[in-house]
């Protein structure tokens, strides 16, 4: 029962990273400028990520729904939602209203509390995930 | 544990560039690679004044900076009012003239999500942005 309930959390976060990768990697155009309302990067940085940022997060997607390079994929996502959290975070402290396009069209009349609330929920759900993986990686280690 | 996530980490790095170069290339002539707008789409105040009656002038700033100054004839078209204000924009344009969106600065992203707009959900031809946007009309007629 522990392990099914993990299993589809596995589930429902690689879900929507895929989702959220896809989205964007059908218009990276749009991303790129989406990236670029931030007013952190360069543009030729920004459109560059704008290509590469959907495929990575659709492959650690894949990675939390298959098991397969399980680690790096909990890993590389966390470390991208922190990423989204301090962008959006310092964003609104400089006070530009922009978009995240995180999920295309759904994502792009969200307030900054709402962008905040799903983040955050991302984020604790990954933490969840990952203290699972180390306790089952300990639980391994006790019985060899 | 760390050494495992570090190194699976490190292969889907790796594994994400193969599609992103392969989405790069198929998408190589339908983006500008160095700037946000690409040039042909850009149009300098010098240029945008000599066309004269047949260029339409789009204020994209919000209506306070609109109502505050704007450049002469100008219709305040931004994504706040958009539909209501692209009612009464759309009546004064014509297949002949050149629509010039403007916005604060070169810094700002509203004239270009207008022209945007404009190109893509009014399907418009020659919609152009305005190099400097507002500060350098300011700065060219002073």
């Amino acid at each position: 029962m522990k392990f099914s309930i993990w299993r589809i959390l596995d589930l429902i976060v690689g879900g929507i990273f895929v989702y959220a990768g896809a989205i964007k990697a059908l218009d990276p155009v749009q991303f790129a400028n989406n990236i670029d309302n931030y007013k952190t990067l360069p543009w030729f940085i920004s459109v560059r990520l704008a290509f590469y940022l959907p495929w990575l997060e659709m492959l650690c997607g894949l990675a939390l729904i298959f098991r397969f390079l399980y680690r790096g994929g909990l890993s590389i996502v966390g470390a991208l939602t922190l990423i989204f959290i301090g962008a959006t975070v310092a964003a609104k402290t400089r006070g530009l209203d922009i978009t995240c396009g995180c999920f295309g069209h759904a994502s792009q009349h969200w307030n900054f509390w709402q962008h905040m609330a799903v983040d955050l929920s991302i984020f604790v759900a990954l933490a969840a995930l990952l203290s699972a993986e180390l306790m089952r990686k300990a639980a391994r280690d006790s019985k060899s | 544990m760390k050494l495992v996530a570090v190194r699976e980490g490190l292969i889907l790095i790796a594994l994400a560039c193969l599609p992103a170069v392969g989405e790069g290339f198929y998408f190589r002539d339908k983006i500008s690679w160095r700037s946000p707008i690409p040039a042909s789409e850009l149009v300098t105040v010098d240029q945008a004044k000599a066309w004269a009656d047949s260029a339409l002038w789009v204020d994209a700033r919000p209506d306070d900076e609109f109502a505050h100054d704007h450049v002469p004839g100008a219709f305040s078209l931004n994504e706040d009012r958009w539909s209501e204000q692209l009612a009464q924009f759309l009546p004064n344009w014509s297949p002949d003239k050149k629509v010039v969106v403007y916005c604060s600065a070169e810094s700002c992203n509203a004239a270009r999500d207008v022209a945007k707009r404009l190109r893509d959900e009014a399907q418009l031809k020659d919609v152009f942005v305005l190099n400097g946007g507002w500060e350098e009309w300011v700065k060219k007629n002073r």
